[in-house]
């Protein structure tokens, strides 16, 4: 491991805690919703990198940007359904 | 090598605040979240798996969790989202 990669890996481990804490500290399910999946794909997504420049060569590249690539194809799909759950489930609350 | 240990323990303290939000979470839709956050988390530990045996066999694993966690957030999300809905609440009970 390089100091490049690990400084890598450490910055996305610091967003990664960010979205953790903000699942924890933010008031409501759409606001951690929020908080928990735009950096989580961010935090990974940098750490995929990092992995990348520390350890390189051509098929971990490649396994590395096929994961990335699955990643940033599902992560929306999935915050947008949890979007549509957490929207569903505070308009039943507010109608009982 | 020396870096693994701090990136373990981050990535692990990350672990427990999100097991707090799904042990704790008032709503169903909070501990789905809380969930999908954890999956993140274990595609993280499974790259640090990699980087620390250098076996490229953990990367296949990170693809099959980020494969299996979308496919479960989407069947919590969408079982939650026509659970709450009340018309067909009304229809089905």
């Amino acid at each position: 491991m390089n100091i490049l990669g690990g400084l890598i890996c450490l910055a996305a481990l610091v967003i990664l805690l960010i979205a953790a804490v903000g699942i924890v500290r933010l008031p409501d399910a759409l606001t951690r919703q929020h908080a928990a999946t735009k950096a989580a794909t961010l935090a990974v997504s940098i750490f995929a990198i990092g992995i990348g420049a520390s350890a390189w060569n051509g098929e971990w590249a490649w396994k590395l940007a096929l994961m990335t690539a699955i990643l940033l194809l599902t992560m929306p799909l999935a915050s947008h359904a949890l979007a549509r759950s957490g929207l569903a489930e505070q308009e039943r609350r507010e109608q009982v | 090598m020396t870096l693994i240990t701090p990136m373990i323990l981050l990535a692990g303290l990350a672990a427990l605040l999100g097991f707090y939000r799904l042990l704790m979470g008032p709503t169903r839709t909070d501990r789905v979240v809380a969930l999908d956050l954890l999956f993140s988390i274990a595609v993280v530990f499974s790259l640090l798996a990699a980087l620390a045996s250098g076996r490229s066999v953990y990367l296949d694993v990170a693809i099959g969790l980020v494969l299996t966690g979308f496919v479960a957030t989407l069947a919590w999300a969408r079982l939650i989202q026509e659970k709450s809905n009340p018309e067909q609440n009304a229809e089905t009970s």
